[in-house]
């Protein structure tokens, strides 16, 4: 019990991933799979952020005079997720834009069809 | 066949990832360099909060192309809007938006933007900062896009805001590398004193500046989605 | 004394202040990638004499290592740097004359920070780093392949996309574990910290890592974006992504695989596939009659090309590896620009409608033709040394495999040399019926390919002028020691 206790961050951040890269691999509608990459992108900055907790550790801010520096979490991974968040935000938009013009040519958005370029 | 092969590589690679976390200890101090940070953050960067400390001091570099990614897909995002027409007055087939709409956002949007540059502000004492503080206001834009549709924002305004905020971010950088320690990116500007707003040297200015291109481009970005449906 | 900080701060600040440049004057704007990618060009040249003595490790922000990030200044950084800003520099002129249509400032845009993205890739020294400058990389060059907005080019970017995202979210995995397992993100610790790859956990990290990198490097299987994007997008992105993208992600895998995991028992393994990525692109391209398709076929045959000579891990096949890189970048640029302008001229890309171009379009045909030449390897071209050195370092290997193959790779450059040789012979011997009349291209488009094609005859007849960099290259690459003591001291 106590390992699920200890790793129910590291195994619900491999579960999103796994959902994500599954809705990406097997579905063919083009918002569906930009929606999967969005829950992949979530379940990895959620396993880094998981990577840097230290036990009973909180926020590194020093917002009192009288915290102590041992008690806090890594700041690495908060630094990474930011720019990965931020990065994930910069994707998911060309992807929407890209979507909204295919279906305005197509009409549709279903991957299997939108064949125009042959081998 | 293919989602047979793929479930299968999926499978190996999960598994493979996950017997290798075993290895990563969960809530076990396991970082070089993070207490170094938390225990030297405020001496060498002056800012309390240490997560900004390493986002803009120690790793400014980072930083600085994460804005750059940001504004790389504005761009795309602009681009690839752009290719079929320009921008158009949109027909209002919808109802017209409802009074508690319109007083709300004449309230909101006045107490949005001040509520995003007071994060950004105050980025390196509490916890938030420039993305943050952006994605805010860009939310009081989209706030008053499904209000008032006949509103735009000024592309003219947009883009200078946008440009300038990266040039200070950059041209902070190259003055680092002049003045100073010699350095590009070195904090040369003084530190004052601790858990004030004047303090940590350059870090409140770049995300100042930060926090006024984010708002910008996401702003930006609302508005080119926003030409493509009617 | 220039600090290589200034070959990425310098077209970035250019790059914010473009889309300002724009709302002045559009024309204006266009320049903006030659200057900055000239500006690149000298001082990477300038930097490359000292490089030589040893590299130049800069510490952003005056933190050392493992708590600041850090440019790593050597011989690849340069020599990789130096062919970014060179390819930039010659296709921003020939965009000059060429993109006339549609956003044209956030082209330009677009256009300068791609650059800046494989100029930063190549340059640092931190792990994330890498990832945060591979994502300017991909995400412009996304941007850029739908440029022209037709559906070809929305497909193709859109599938390009989500191959790309889905291997930088690979990339970002492994690059999470591999902080859990080292507790650092700087490249030179993590090597110290890892040592040779022996246990599951470092080595699942290093798959992630490389098969996510490996997605932009086209290396087989991960290469299925490629034929569509490259040849989807206007001829200036076809030239850069296949001269510069590609490339600059495969020096990516090569880093990652030799400097920071010194993996030396996945080099056979990547000698397979480099074998078979090879093959699959040579006999692909073979069967093509859409000139484009053909051309980003090829990239992807040279690049199994290159990773094999790479990954034969003596410091004459990296050096042999890193010629044909040089000479792939410098022939592809000149094939697509020619192409270019003999599609738009010609109306179609198919390859049977430019036949009687050599009557059309003699300049553009010659350069078409020697760049063809080059990368098929005849002498008196670059294209020849590269490969006569791969062959020879590959032939010295010891075992019966290797000469296996060593004889598929030479089947590869015969199905290549037949191809190219249908095109050429297509443009000059095969007449119409109706003569038209000369249309040559504009001079802006004529005047940087023919730069190239004088580089490429230069570097063919005296290859001993780069030899001595890419020796110094190839030793750093190898030598995993000597790179954590540059940089931990």
């Amino acid at each position: 019990m106590t390992f699920l206790h200890n790793y129910i961050y590291y195994i619900g951040a491999l579960g999103l991933v796994l959902i994500g890269l599954l809705i990406v691999l097997a579905k063919h509608n083009l918002i569906k799979v930009i929606i999967g990459l969005s829950i992949l992108d979530t379940g990895i900055n959620l396993f880094i952020i998981a990577v840097g907790y230290i036990r009973e550790g909180t926020a590194p801010i020093f917002s009192e005079p009288g915290l102590e520096p041992g008690r806090m979490v890594d700041p690495v991974p908060q630094a990474l997720v930011l720019t990965s968040i931020v990065i994930g935000v910069a994707i998911l938009a060309l992807a929407l834009g890209l979507a909204v013009k295919l279906h305005k040519e197509y009409g549709h958005l279903d991957l299997r069809k939108i064949k125009e370029l042959r081998w | 066949m293919r989602t047979t092969v793929s479930i299968v590589l999926l499978a190996v690679v999960i598994l493979g990832f996950g017997l290798s976390l075993l290895d990563v200890p969960f809530a076990e101090r396991k970082s070089q360099i993070g207490d170094y940070y938390i225990v030297n953050g405020r001496d060498q960067t002056g800012a309390t909060n240490i997560v900004t400390s390493v986002v803009l001091d120690y790793r400014g570099f980072d930083t600085l192309g994460e804005i750059t990614v940001l504004f790389v897909a504005a761009l795309g995002l602009g681009a690839v809007m752009a290719a079929a027409g320009g921008r158009r007055e949109r027909p209002s087939t919808t109802e017209p938006p409802s009074l508690v709409l319109r007083t709300g956002t004449n309230v909101l949007f006045p107490l949005l933007i001040l509520f995003g540059v007071y994060i950004f502000v105050h980025g390196h004492l509490t916890p938030g900062g420039g993305f943050q503080g952006g994605a805010i206001i860009a939310s009081a834009f989209l706030l008053v896009y499904l209000c008032c549709r006949e509103r735009r924002i000024n592309l003219a305004r947009k883009t200078a805001a946008d440009s300038l905020g990266g040039i200070v971010f950059v041209g902070l950088g190259l003055v680092g590398l002049a003045v100073g320690s010699r350095y590009f990116l070195s904090d040369f500007l003084p530190k004052g004193s601790l858990d004030t707003l004047f303090s940590a040297g350059m870090i409140p200015i770049i995300y100042i500046a930060i926090g006024i291109k984010v708002g910008a481009e996401l702003a930006g970005v609302i508005d080119d989605l926003l030409e493509e449906t009617e | 004394m220039v600090s290589p900080a200034l070959l990425i701060a310098v077209p970035l600040g250019l790059a914010f202040a473009v889309p300002l440049i724009g709302l002045a004057s559009r024309k204006a704007a266009q320049y903006v990638p030659v200057v900055a990618s000239l500006f690149n060009l000298v001082v990477s040249v300038i930097l490359i004499p000292q490089a030589l003595d040893g590299p130049i490790v800069v510490h952003i922000g005056g933190f050392g290592p493992p708590f600041g990030i850090m440019l790593f200044a050597g011989p690849v950084g340069l020599f990789m740097s130096t062919l970014v800003a060179l390819a930039g520099f010659i296709v921003s002129i020939y965009a000059i004359a060429s993109i006339k249509t549609g956003p044209t400032t956030r082209y330009h845009t677009l256009y300068l920070l791609l650059l800046i993205g494989a100029t930063g890739l190549v340059l640092t020294g931190d792990i994330f780093n890498l990832f945060v400058f591979f994502e300017i990389l991909t995400i412009s060059s996304y941007a850029l392949v739908a440029y022209h907005g037709d559906r070809g080019g929305l497909e193709a970017a859109a599938k390009y996309l989500v191959q790309g995202a889905v291997g930088s979210s690979l990339i970002l995995l492994g690059i999470g574990l591999l902080y859990g397992l080292t507790g650092t993100l700087n490249m030179a610790s993590i090597a110290a910290a890892v040592g040779p790859v022996t246990s599951v956990s470092v080595f699942v990290a290093m798959a992630l890592i490389v098969v996510g990198l490996g997605v932009e490097a086209a290396i087989f299987p991960l290469n299925a974006w490629l034929p569509d994007a490259h040849s989807s997008a206007p001829s200036t992105i076809s030239a850069i992504l296949s001269g510069i993208a590609i490339e600059v992600g495969l020096y990516a895998v090569v880093r990652v695989v030799f400097t920071v995991f010194g993996a030396s028992s996945m080099l056979l393994f990547l000698a397979f596939l480099a074998v078979l990525t090879l093959l699959v692109g040579e006999m692909c391209a073979f069967a093509q009659h859409n000139i484009k398709r053909m051309l980003a076929y090829s990239s992807i045959g040279q690049i199994g090309l290159i990773l094999f000579a790479v990954a034969l891990a003596s410091s004459a096949s990296v050096a042999a590896g890193l010629f044909q890189l040089l000479s792939h970048t410098l022939s592809k640029v000149v094939l697509f620009l020619a192409a270019g302008y003999m599609i738009h001229r010609s109306g179609s890309t198919e390859i049977s409608s430019l036949e009687g171009m050599g009557m059309r379009m003699p300049l553009t045909s010659l350069a078409f033709a020697v760049a063809a030449f080059s990368l098929v390897g005849l002498p008196p071209f670059a294209g020849f040394p590269s490969k006569f050195l791969i062959i020879r370092t590959a032939v010295a290997q010891q075992g019966a495999l290797f000469l296996v193959l060593v004889g598929l790779v030479l089947f590869g450059t015969v199905i290549e040399g037949t191809y190219f040789f249908r095109v050429v012979q297509a443009i000059f011997f095969k007449k119409r019926d109706s003569q038209p009349a000369r249309d040559e291209a504009p001079a802006l488009a004529l005047v940087p390919m023919f730069l190239v094609v004088a580089l490429i005859i230069a570097i063919g007849v005296y290859p001993d002028a780069i030899t001595g960099l890419l020796d110094s290259a190839a030793a750093e690459l190898l030598e995993r020691a000597q790179f954590i003591r540059s940089v931990l001291g």
